[in-house]
């Protein structure tokens, strides 16, 4: 999906940002800066600087961001998981930056090294049969087939992916968030990326012709309904036809 | 019959009687419903409902014809000694006996009888042999050959540099790509140096490594690649591996570490097993170290 | 003769008339109705086996409509029926056929379902079955020989669960088809045989699925037929136990006659039973198989479990540490012990308990009345006990489910599984046993109204008993403490309290 006035507008920020040393060469006074890149510069500091570094290096408490490019920034801050509010592997949750803040800060970290770009994608134009493919191939062992997430060791865990937007399961696939494996170029193509983006789009809201679908996790719940209404039912029917009157006569 | 007192007041014969009514009409309805859901195209849910009703309703009304207008009397029944008289017993041993002699005084055609039904039954065995091939070599062997290239789902070969760092990729040997013993992961880490005993260095191609997929716990393949802690996390039973190492069992029930294969690159630098892997790949057997 | 003088004469119906036809060739008169007026005792407790029974009616009768549409073979295709997501995909098939059952038979779903959910139903209702016999002490002499029978019907009811959902090579499925091979695989000497002659070489190899079909249509659920009416036959031969009560002795059975009103009431929990079974086969989905995909030997998914009646044995593999036995170049390898050793231990423990209790007990008597659990606390509690550690066993088969569930690590989850397999099983056992030990002592404590009878109790005087009052309906009020009675051998049987 094409989103051209907040590529323009990081655009013009990344372009000010590259020629600051130029424009601000060699000059004691006041550069005219462009209000987008200060404000970009400001979020990134208050928010970010703390554990990436003013220079977005990296600290001892955060990674450097030289290879994260737009894509990572974007994935981070779109699905909420930067800032991070605890010490453990990041979770989605509600972004805390709007999405015009969100740009700003993508073009910036995306100014600060070479890393990926937000991915254009378009799942209308990727195959639901191959995403399918690809995705239990390459997906569901972590995420599990009917993409509700996965145990990971030591208190990780693979998320569910039922709320991924397009660019950001593309955005995931390119950059490799955490635990995740880096899917690059040469093993998923933007054909393949857009096949499974459509893939997981549709099992979002796939649909459950047997009935109730029970959270999607196979057999515990299956087994708990089993028990619970299956055989809690035949129970309370046995108990019901066991019941005896009294004052039976002797025959 | 009249209601009896009690402390939960019970329904009247004639409430008994119109809940069967309801119940066995409920289900008629339900079945002539499901006749027409089924004759519409169907629909999973309605017919299962449908069909419940139509079940239950009749459940329904049988118990309550039974629970209230059939008799319950109680009734009772002596129970006959289980074991026969003594006087039975001596009789059918003494007329077993007497035609186990008859049979059993010719000493050597019973024991020729015996003989033939024996060798009979251990000939009928034989076609159980006829369902599989002897174990052999098989579970000792892959595909993997010296200068076989190694290759994607896709059947295409892979060059090294085109594994992305953290990146993981599954590939098979090429023609064999059927075989599900054959099944390997190629890993890319940052960087060559961080690898360690016992992982063979030689066996590695710069940051590239490659380990047999399958779990050798009981052989799912272990497809989580934790890429930052550089662990293969198989899902079944949760055995983990350590990808620096060796891919050596860190937890779980995996006693064995993923056997390693020995990677190279041929002329055009593709990626290829320059040997089969280090040990029998998979689950464990009896004479696996044989 | 004319219309009229059949009339006058009340023709026989035509039923009197099929029974003379069938009479007269056969002189069933005798047998017939002595089976009519049998008694049976009638304790809701007693339905539980019929709850399994009628389960497992519903498996031959959705299981041969699915024989018609279910294709066997690993031969590859591609489906291209309704199922877009799968449109086009190479399958084996079986699977194929399995998804067109899905999508594109009508009531086809319906049909898979209810046979899926009919078989967790059956299992839990054998399980149930066989607790009820356990905590009441039925399968003492002379019933030992049936329960072996009902054992052995647990243990073919569990095998043909799983033969029939890896029939659909699905990949959920088939993950668990491979853990299968590697259990079997790792039996010592001739674990490796066994794989190759039962997967027609290394898996997956090319018949496995058609094999199944035939273990799963055809020889199990023979064996099975086989066993249950040799089950049914001893219950009606010996005559059914019964809970002590008024009237109840040893040499008698206190109940209700067959006809007509015990068989309307099974007939009634027949078709509740299949009511309940419907009601899920169309509202709750099962195994939805389009999801998992068709199996591939490199692939697999996170959170897979098999069903519920096989959880025990995943948790055990799972919660098993990294034990294995090597001597002389061979070796005893991992899942041996949690897959062969357990089940092994399982369901020898289970086959051997009558004479391990009876031994124990030195109670070699006949017994035709029930205990009530807390009447026997040991056995109560050992019986509680191992419910308790397998129930552990379950919560291991789920543990990466329950991590993600509750936010927890998978290892601590598993180390946490391991301390309770040992702690939880101690516990609940002594909590049982202490149960038992108040119930039983509450219920022999002496009213606080000596004119009362003893609370939950009818007594046993029949002067009395024209006075009570009456009681709702409910469970049949025993009698406290058992009338003492004198088994077949002429002796009192054992005391009734365990220790």
């Amino acid at each position: 999906m094409r989103r051209p006035v907040p590529w323009a507008v990081g655009s013009v920020v990344a372009l000010a940002l590259a020629l600051w040393p130029v424009l601000g060469a060699g000059a004691q006074v006041r550069r005219q800066v462009p209000p987008a890149a200060e404000e970009a510069r400001q979020l990134f500091i208050t928010g970010c600087s703390s554990c990436h570094g003013l220079d977005g290096r990296g600290t001892d408490r955060g990674p450097t961001l030289e290879r994260s490019g737009a894509a990572a920034a974007f994935y981070y801050l779109s699905t909420g998981r930067m800032p991070l509010t605890a010490d453990d592997q990041p979770k989605r949750k509600d972004p805390a930056y709007g999405p015009e803040q969100i740009e700003l800060l993508t073009a910036y970290v995306a100014s600060l090294g070479d890393g990926p770009p937000v991915p254009e994608v378009d799942p209308s134009t990727g195959s639901l049969q191959e995403g399918g493919v690809l995705f239990r191939a390459q997906c569901a062992a972590c995420h599990s087939a009917a993409g509700i997430g996965g145990a990971l060791s030591y208190g990780g865990y693979a998320p569910p992916l039922t709320e991924a937007e397009p660019e950001q399961i593309a955005a995931a696939l390119r950059v490799g968030p955490g635990n995740m494996p880096l899917f690059g170029p040469e093993s998923l193509d933007d054909e393949e990326v857009a096949s499974i983006v459509r893939y997981v789009r549709y099992l979002q809201k796939a649909p459950t012709p047997g009935g109730g679908r029970l959270g999607g996790a196979g057999a515990i719940p299956e087994g708990f309904v089993a028990w619970v209404f299956g055989m809690g039912a035949c129970l309370a029917a046995t108990v019901w036809i066991g019941a005896k009157r009294a004052g039976r006569r002797r025959a | 019959m009249t209601p009896e007192p009690g402390r939960h007041a019970r329904p009247s014969s004639r409430q008994a009687y119109l809940a069967i009514v309801a119940a066995l009409s409920l289900s008629i309805c339900a079945g002539l419903g499901l006749a027409v859901v089924y004759a519409t195209g169907g629909q999973a849910q309605l017919e299962g409902v449908l069909l419940s009703v139509s079940l239950l309703g009749i459940g329904v009304g049988l118990v309550i014809w039974a629970q209230r207008f059939l008799p319950d009397d109680e009734a009772e029944e002596a129970r006959k000694p289980l074991g026969s008289a003594p006087e039975d017993v001596a009789a059918f041993t003494a007329e077993l006996e007497r035609g186990e002699e008859a049979i059993g005084s010719r000493r050597l055609l019973v024991g020729l009888i015996m003989g033939g039904l024996g060798a009979l039954g251990l000939a009928l065995v034989f076609p159980i042999r006829s369902l599989g091939p002897r174990p052999g070599r098989g579970l000792f062997t892959t595909g993997m050959a010296p200068g076989r290239r190694l290759v994607t789902a896709e059947k295409e070969p892979v060059r090294p540099e085109d594994i992305p760092i953290d990146g993981v990729l599954t590939v098979w040997p090429e023609g064999h790509e059927d075989e599900a013993d054959s099944s390997t992961l190629l890993i890319r880490v940052e960087d060559e140096s961080l690898f360690t005993e016992p992982a063979r260095l030689e066996w590695t191609v710069g940051p590239v490594v490659a380990y047999s997929k399958l779990c050798t716990h009981t052989g799912c393949p272990v497809g989580l690649y934790q890429a930052e802690e550089h662990l293969l996390l198989c899902p079944c039973h949760q055995s983990t591996f350590e990808v620096l190492a060796g891919a050596r069992p860190v937890f779980g029930p995996a006693t064995r570490a993923l056997p390693q294969l020995p990677l190279g690159v041929d002329d055009e630098g593709f990626l290829v097993a320059t040997g089969d892997f280090e040990g029998p790949v998979s689950a464990g057997f009896w004479d696996r170290d044989r | 003769m004319s219309d009229g003088e059949e009339a006058k004469e009340k023709r026989p119906s035509k039923i009197a008339r099929t029974g003379s036809f069938v009479d007269d060739r056969l002189g069933l008169a005798r047998v017939a109705r002595t089976t009519l007026r049998k008694v049976f005792p009638d304790h809701w407790s007693f339905l539980l086996g019929e709850v399994a029974l009628y389960s497992f009616v519903v498996l031959l009768l959705t299981g041969t409509y699915l024989t018609f549409f279910f294709k066997p073979s690993q031969a590859e295709t591609t489906y291209e029926g309704s199922y877009e997501a799968l449109r086009g995909v190479e399958m084996t098939r079986a699977y194929r056929s399995a998804v067109e059952l899905s999508f594109d038979v009508r009531a086809g779903l319906v049909m898979r379902q209810m046979h899926h959910w009919a078989a967790v139903v059956f299992v839990a209702a054998m399980v149930v079955h066989l607790a009820r016999v356990f905590f009441t002490g039925a399968f003492r002499r002379p019933r030992e020989l049936n329960w072996i029978v009902g054992v052995t019907l647990l243990l073919l009811g569990i095998g043909n669960g799983f033969t029939g959902y890896s029939l659909l090579d699905d990949q959920l499925s088939g993950t668990g088809l491979r853990i299968a091979y590697s259990i079997v695989l790792s039996i010592p000497v001739v674990g490796t045989w066994i794989t190759s002659l039962l997967f027609g070489g290394e898996f997956p190899g090319p018949d496995i699925i058609e094999r199944f079909f035939v273990l799963h249509i055809l020889v199990v659920p023979a064996l099975i037929i086989g066993l249950l009416v040799l089950h049914l036959a001893m219950v009606v031969h010996q005559k059914h136990t019964q809970f002590r009560g008024p009237g109840r002795r040893e040499d008698n059975v206190v109940g209700e006659r067959i006809w007509p009103t015990y068989a309307v009431k099974a007939s009634g929990l027949f078709f509740l039973t299949t009511g309940v079974l419907a009601a899920l086969g169309g509202l709750a989905q099962i195994n939805p198989i389009w999801i998992y995909g068709p199996f591939e030997p490199s692939e697999v998914s996170a959170a897979s479990q098999p069903d519920w009646y096989v959880g025990w044995l995943e948790g055990a593999l799972r919660a098993m540490p990294a034990w294995e036995v090597r001597a002389f170049g061979y070796e005893l390898p991992n899942p041996f012990f949690a897959g062969v050793l357990l089940p092994g231990l399982t369901f020898g423990l289970l086959y051997a308990w009558p004479f391990l209790e009876a031994r124990l007990t030195k109670d070699r008597d006949e017994h035709h009345l029930l205990d009530r659990p807390r009447d026997r606390p040991l056995r109560t509690a050992l019986g509680v006990a191992t419910l308790a550690f397998y129930a552990v066993l379950f919560l291991a088969g789920g543990s990466d489910v329950l991590s993600t569930e509750f936010g927890l690590s998978v290892n601590k989850v598993i180390w946490s599984i391991r301390i309770s397999l040992f702690v939880v099983p101690i516990v609940a056992g002594l909590v049982a046993h202490r149960l038992c030990h108040d119930l039983a002592s509450r219920d022999a404590e002496p009213p606080d109204d000596p004119s009362e009878p003893p609370s939950g109790g009818h007594s046993t005087d029949p002067a009395s008993a024209a006075e009570e009052p009456e009681h709702d309906e409910g469970i049949q009020p025993i009698s406290w403490p058992p009338p003492v009675t004198v088994s077949r051998t002429g002796h009192p049987p054992a005391h009734p309290l365990g220790s």
